[in-house]
């Protein structure tokens, strides 16, 4: 395990030195903010609740979803992967006793330490302006198993960028499948509007699938948005089997890739 | 002005022989934009599920306004996307000397080298959006409105390839600011809003600052509510004033240009 804890050491001090980036990314990611509090301010002028859940609560929601795309979210961690395997640069993990998945996730936990943090920063000064309309439920076991769901998240989260980074092996360009994945991650992992807003036989189908574990689950325990203990530990049992199906792909599409992968050169 | 024009066709011509080479691509891409075109459709209809009016928007008016918004930004896509991508890159690479020996207006062929058929495909899509609105709400607009609409949505256009190409241009000034095209996307997120939304500093920033909630609005007002000349102009004046700060932008921007090997 100490080669990994390098790794994370390592990914660290490199994710430090573009924090400028990421704080800009940070800042930006408040304008988003600043159009779902128009936008869904501005519904819930013809209507006193929506889907059950007041202006503060829906606000809430958002936030806590945007804090945590910084903390578990997968950036850009799929181009890193497909330019390592288009360039060559896997090769020296070929001939060394390290394992590539381990090392990738090793960096990307230092990335979303990094960017979790400095996210914080713009957030604590729009605070001021959003203290008001911010409304968390105050059950204790939220605090802990929604820390679980994220961990979980953060699997699935790098689980399918890693997927995405192995389809190098078979093509060449893989930005048209990373963002057509986006919008649909975008939809049915809650991040363009909550998702039990949907109906409800589309709902049930969405908890079934991985996006729903990607960011609103964890996002629902926080806010409230799952009422009750029970549903949560079914969610867990699901988001773990997603867990388990998703590292099982990896590492088939892994080994199927390096069948094709040809190195040249020294 | 003959001679640009052959350049461009010389040029639109090359895309569209490129893309017949690459259609799995070129159906990806399409796929892509259609995507992201159905999110933003889906994010209006599930709201109006469990309310009935957005800012006193009713569903198909804010319908209008989002296919409105997606066409000018379709467009910008299909036109100039590609290009403003890679005039980022290159100047951060050098590879923008390139551009610098052509015998030609500089920005113009580096805005203009290549086109995206997906995009422009896409339009039609977004053409549909709005013509499926106007229907439901039982719109019949003068040929003098749809000719006035179609002029806003060249300005909106105009406006949005600005506001690119300012995002764009800071590359001269910061070569490491990988991914500064993203300011053009988080603001083009306000385009999708009805300008009733916005109060207090909002509405100073985004509806008179910056012109990112006219653009949509004022050919979405027009063809709801027909003519009305404080947004025709207030729109018009924005390209203009927006176009000539670009353009200063970038000659700016190229003055700072030293290339970066031999």
């Amino acid at each position: 395990m100490n080669k990994y804890r390098h790794a994370f050491l390592i990914g660290l001090q490199s994710n430090l030195v573009y924090r400028w980036n990421f704080a800009v990314r940070g800042f930006f990611s408040m304008f988003h903010l600043a159009v779902v509090f128009i936008l869904w301010g501005a519904a819930y002028t013809g209507a006193s609740d929506i889907g059950g859940f007041s202006f503060g609560q829906t606000l809430t929601y958002f936030l806590v979803m945007l804090v945590l795309q910084f903390f578990v979210g997968a950036f850009n961690e799929d181009y890193q992967i497909s330019e390592e395997i288009r360039n060559g640069l896997i090769n020296q993990f070929l001939l060394k006793p390290i394992n590539y998945f381990l090392y990738r996730f090793s960096i990307f936990l230092a990335a979303r330490m990094v960017t979790g943090a400095l996210v914080l920063i713009p957030l604590v000064c729009a605070m001021p302006l959003l203290h008001s309309y911010l409304s968390l439920p105050h059950d204790l076991w939220r605090l802990p198993l929604g820390l679980v769901a994220m961990a979980g998240s953060a699997l699935i989260q790098f689980s399918i960028a890693y997927c995405f980074g192995m389809l190098t092996f078979w093509f060449l360009e893989i930005q048209g499948f990373v963002i057509l994945s986006m919008a649909i991650e975008s939809v049915l992992g809650g991040q363009m509007f909550p998702l039990d807003l949907l109906p409800g036989w589309i709902y049930r189908i969405a908890q079934f699938l991985p996006f729903y574990y990607q960011t609103y689950f964890p996002a629902a325990i926080f806010t409230g948005r799952i009422h009750e203990i029970g549903q949560v530990g079914q969610g867990l049992a699901v988001q773990l089997f997603w867990v388990v199906v998703l590292l099982g792909v990896n590492q088939l599409l892994w080994r199927r890739g390096l069948r094709r992968h040809t190195a040249v050169g020294g | 002005m003959t001679r640009h024009l052959q350049i461009w066709l010389a040029s639109a011509r090359y895309s569209v022989v490129r893309t017949m080479m690459f259609r799995f691509d070129f159906f990806l891409w399409a796929m892509v934009e259609l995507c992201w075109m159905s999110v933003n459709v889906l994010l209006i209809s599930v709201i109006y599920e469990h309310t009935g009016s957005i800012a006193g928007w009713t569903k198909y008016e804010m319908l209008l306004l989002v296919g409105t918004s997606l066409l000018v930004q379709r467009f910008l896509m299909g036109f100039f996307w590609s290009s403003l991508f890679e005039m980022g890159r290159n100047i951060r690479s050098g590879y923008f000397d390139f551009f610098l020996a052509q015998p030609g207006n500089i920005l113009f062929m580096a805005s203009t080298r290549k086109l995206d058929p997906d995009g422009l495909m896409n339009s039609f899509v977004a053409m549909g959006v709005v013509a499926y609105a106007a229907h439901k709400l039982g719109l019949h607009p003068s040929a003098f409105d749809l000719a006035l609409y179609a002029l806003m949505i060249f300005s909106g256009l105009v406006i949005h390839y600005s506001m690119l190409l300012i995002s764009i241009s800071l590359a001269f000034w910061m070569t490491s600011a990988q991914g500064v095209e993203g300011i053009y996307f988080t603001l083009s997120e306000f385009s999708r809003l009805p300008r009733e939304a916005f109060r207090g500093i909002a509405s100073l920033v985004f509806v008179w600052l910056l012109p990112v909630v006219v653009v949509s609005n004022a050919p979405a007002h027009t063809l709801l509510h027909g003519f009305q000349p404080r947004w025709a102009f207030a729109l018009l004046g924005a390209a203009l004033l927006w176009f000539g700060a670009a353009v200063l932008v970038f000659h700016r921007g190229l003055r700072r240009y030293a290339s970066a090997s031999s």
